[in-house]
């Protein structure tokens, strides 16, 4: 193919990624994050239900630092999803959809996922210990 | 051979995406809570506590829900990044089957959990 005499749109590799893009390619992201999590969660779940061995192999992967920072991945894709997935919501129904009102919900739920995740992994590393 | 979701199809997957996602939030608020009661439970622990009804009727709707979502969810995905129509078909078809089976197993467990089975 011959390559193209026109000028063609700037493509991804060369685009300055601004904050809306970024969130909306990080809620797929994390939406993904979690549907593989629910691989180890029904793995987790199998265990309870029929198999002790199989419940104490899920118990061990957590316990275990890769586990740990698995699990440190879902808490923040969770919570990142689930704040942006009200962003969403509320923009489905004409609410915050102008630019100013985009980007300060957008730094909100930056911050929130961070802060949530920091608190719950934290909290839930120090009831863990606690035991 | 699955077909991109266009017309109807596609108002009706952007309706259940949103309806999933508003039950979600109070589903996920109930498992945040539910991760912190039982951190560190052994087996026994959690049969019991699945073995009551309440618990046992909101995690399977959790776990139904939660892969509705996720199957349609991953469908946009699939659509927008897998270029041939070959590949999207057998991607589209993998995507049921992978959540179809992870939602059966997950509600079979409960269900044993419940009835203490």
């Amino acid at each position: 193919m011959s390559p193209a005499e026109r000028p063609l749109s700037p493509h991804l590799q060369i685009y300055r990624p601004q904050l809306t893009s970024v969130l909306s390619i990080t809620h797929r992201g994390t939406g993904v994050a979690l549907g593989i999590g629910t691989i180890f969660f029904v793995w987790w779940l199998s265990g309870a239900a029929w198999s002790g061995a199989c419940f104490s192999a899920a118990q061990a992967f957590w316990d275990s630092w890769l586990g740990k920072l698995f699990l440190f991945g879902w808490t923040f894709s969770l919570f990142y999803h689930l704040l942006n997935g009200v962003r969403h919501l509320l923009w489905d129904i004409g609410i915050g959809f102008d630019l100013r009102s985009t980007y300060r919900t957008g730094w909100t739920v930056v911050a929130f996922s961070v802060l949530l995740t920091v608190f719950a992994f934290g909290g839930g590393l120090y009831v863990w210990s606690a035991l | 051979m699955e077909r991109a979701v266009t017309g109807t199809g596609a108002i009706r997957h952007w309706c259940a995406q949103r309806i999933s996602a508003l039950a979600l939030i109070a589903l996920m608020l109930w498992l945040i809570e539910a991760i912190f009661a039982h951190l560190g439970e052994d087996r026994a622990q959690i049969r019991t506590w699945l073995g009551q009804p309440v618990p046992a009727v909101v995690a399977a709707a959790l776990v139904a829900l939660a892969f509705f979502h996720l199957a349609l969810g991953v469908r946009v995905v699939l659509e927008d990044y897998v270029q041939t129509p070959a590949r999207l078909a057998a991607a589209l078809a993998a995507n049921r089957i992978a959540c179809w089976a992870l939602a059966l197993i997950a509600l079979a467990a409960i269900v044993t959990l419940a009835f203490g089975l």
